[in-house]
């Protein structure tokens, strides 16, 4: 059963006083981690929206010992610091339960330039949770695209709209053969405590990427954060799943829509709620133009529902 | 020509476009981001290319595939990204490619923050990555300068086959201001060593590994070569009201501005003093420098930084006059407190 919202945890790792966006996606997510990761951790942070937003330092808006690194290696810093506590336990001097080393990076320094240390670390299986909170732009510097960006989605830099499709990040992580995978999103904060609970437990790296749909780069209301993230997997355009292992399990309701008992919510609702989509949608190949995206959906549902069935 | 407001990083891209640059390829940071974002809105009308990369290191190495075919080509970004193109520069400066490099500087060093500073004087004047190369610095002081230097530095580029880097403080990225537009550039040189494919003629080869001390030796004496052209052709400096200065206030950038303002009021007391404000930062113009030590007494350097133009300052003045420092970061000295600086040393000096 997934935890529901009303047995998380009291504590908070988020503390008032950081510089968020009203409905920042990405700080509810963090409080959410926050209640399942506990006090004993150890976070870096990537410049992005988290870190220009954790408070003036040298304050700090998180409860966590907390180490800002360069925008390409979160992967090979997180390696330092879980290798340095590796040294420490065997040598005696770190006692009792050791604290989780997690990476809170945003897509741009997991899709673009943080790929190649993250890469490396999680094929030599270094031990850490790394987090993507993935807005899908670079939101930070006035939102620009990334490797996560939708086709058809505007940003400053793709002012006709993207036209390639996104990567599926979790998918290459999952060909890592890391011993834990999950996707997971504001809406489903149950589905994303247990996933973090999990994470925790295990040994070696584990990928966690959570959709955060930015209210400033989408181009929606800021109190429709939850909604925009509920539509985002009711539509398929995100799913939600976790591989032990390898091995592939949809979540609530994901599942649902890759076995096919209930269908997938068309994509024109989701993409009409946000502004990144309207000039799309006011061309005069809007139906194209829809019918693509809707395409580059289909085409992962299907491709994912195959993928899950080969397991060894 | 027509005035129109614009903001600094965009007459810096629209001079860019002026000057034939058809390819540019970038990466996000403040406070330089409008670069790219102008470029990806008015390159692909031109039949242009513009390519937000994945990394720093991937859109200067970018530039150096562009810039091998002889097309003019450039990158913009800030002290972090700018840190991280630093290998690539230093493969086009020994591949001899002309290109323009723009870093709208913020404060350092780590991430440091968005606010602007001149603390990468450094590393763009001393090369800045591995081996003995230089890069012409070009350091505008207001956005009309940020249109005309992109025009400039990519003709310098083109003359000495060598990266061209333009130098601002974030502000004048950030700041508009009223500015004449420029005819577009229509006649490029020749470039007969570009890689366009050789069908008819022996293939062109771009390379920087030399296996051969000797040759490695050569071609260091060729770049040295180069320097020295540059050096002795291309100094610029701006000097103000020097002639009777007993104070010389050296500054550069947007920085010179606001000197200027004070060193005016400064006059209007009475106290003679001058400026001098460098807009190449390398190749570093110290003969104005140094016929200014014929009558100053003192020099004093203003700097956004802890102290780097300083350095090349007293290696002009050689020991002739001793030379002070006032400097912030993160925060733009006011004209106020520079005024109250020259004040201060003039008081103090009997000037």
């Amino acid at each position: 059963m997934t935890t529901s919202i009303k047995q998380l945890p009291d504590i908070e790792q988020v503390l008032s006083g950081n510089g968020a966006c009203g409905g920042c996606p990405a700080t509810m997510a963090l409080r959410i981690v926050g209640k399942a990761l506990g006090s004993n951790a150890i976070m870096l942070l990537t410049p992005s929206c988290s870190v220009a937003s954790m408070g003036m330092t040298p304050k700090l808006g998180y409860n966590w010992p907390a180490i800002n690194i360069c925008f390409a290696t979160a992967g090979s810093s997180g390696s330092g610091i879980a290798h340095a506590l590796e040294i420490m336990q065997e040598k005696g001097r770190l006692q009792g339960e050791p604290p989780t080393v997690f990476c809170w990076v945003g897509d741009g320094g997991t899709y673009d330039i943080g790929f190649q240390a993250l890469s490396a670390a999680a094929e030599r299986n270094d031990n850490m949770i790394f987090f993507c909170y993935n807005n899908e732009a670079y939101s930070n510097t006035g939102v620009q695209r990334s490797g996560a960006t939708p086709r058809g989605s505007f940003t400053t830099t793709t002012p006709a709209g993207k036209r390639q499709p996104k990567k599926n990040m979790a998918l290459l992580m999952l060909e890592h053969n890391i011993p834990y995978v999950a996707t997971a999103t504001v809406a489903y904060p149950g589905d994303l405590y247990d996933k973090v609970v999990k994470a925790k437990s295990i040994p070696g790296l584990k990928y966690i990427e959570i959709l955060a749909p930015c209210y400033l780069g989408w181009q929606f209301d800021m109190p429709e954060t939850v909604q925009m993230s509920r539509m985002a997997v009711r539509s398929g355009a995100w799913l939600l799943w976790e591989a032990d292992n390898g091995k592939i399990s949809f979540n609530n309701p994901s599942s649902l829509i890759i076995s096919g008992k209930k269908d997938a919510a068309p994509v024109d609702e989701y993409l009409m709620k946000q502004g990144r989509f309207k000039r799309l949608l006011k061309g005069p190949d809007a139906d194209q133009r829809i019918a693509e995206i809707q395409g580059d959906i289909d085409r992962e549902i299907a491709f994912m529902r195959e993928r899950a069935k080969i397991t060894f | 020509m027509p005035k129109v407001l614009m903001k600094g990083n965009e007459a810096l891209a629209e001079g860019a476009i002026i000057a034939g640059c058809r390819g540019f390829f970038g990466y996000p940071i403040t406070p330089s981001s409008e670069i790219a974002e102008y470029m990806a809105r008015k390159l692909p009308k031109l039949n242009g290319v513009f390519v937000q990369a994945e990394s720093e290191l991937a859109a200067i190495n970018m530039v150096y595939g562009g810039a091998s075919t002889g097309q003019r080509v450039m990158t913009a970004s800030s002290g972090p990204g700018i840190s991280l193109k630093q290998e690539g520069i230093s493969f086009i400066a020994e591949a001899e490619l002309p290109c323009l490099i723009v870093n709208i500087s913020r404060g350092g060093p780590g991430l440091g923050g968005i606010q602007p500073a001149q603390s990468d004087y450094f590393q763009a004047t001393r090369g800045g990555g591995h081996g003995d190369y230089r890069t012409m610095v070009l350091a505008p002081s207001s956005v009309q300068e940020m249109m005309d230097f992109a025009v400039t530095g990519f003709e310098l580029a083109d003359k000495y086959r060598s990266p061209v880097m333009i130098m601002a403080e974030g502000t004048l990225g950030q700041m508009m201001e009223p500015i004449i537009m420029r005819e577009p550039v229509t006649k490029l040189p020749e470039k007969p060593w570009a890689v366009t494919g050789c069908r008819g003629r022996k293939p062109n080869i771009i390379n920087t590994l030399h296996l051969s001390a000797e040759y490695l030796e050569e071609r260091n004496h060729h770049l040295q070569n180069k320097y020295t052209s540059m050096a002795l052709n291309e100094k610029r400096a701006e000097s103000f009201q020097t002639e009777d200065a007993e104070l010389v206030v050296v500054a550069f950038g947007l920085m010179a501005r606001i000197v200027k303002k004070a060193v005016m009021e400064a006059r209007q007391q009475g106290v003679k003093v001058g400026m001098i404000r460098p807009i190449t930062l390398w190749p570093f113009p110290d003969e104005a420098i140094r016929q200014a030590v014929n009558s100053a007494k003192r020099f004093l350097a203003v700097e956004i930084s802890m102290g780097q133009m300083i350095e090349d300052i007293r290696l002009a003045v050689a020991g002739r006059a001793p030379v002070e420092f006032y400097g912030r970061i993160g925060i733009t000295p006011n004209p106020e407190e520079i005024y109250q600086e020259i004040m201060r040393i003039a008081q103090r000096e009997g000037y």
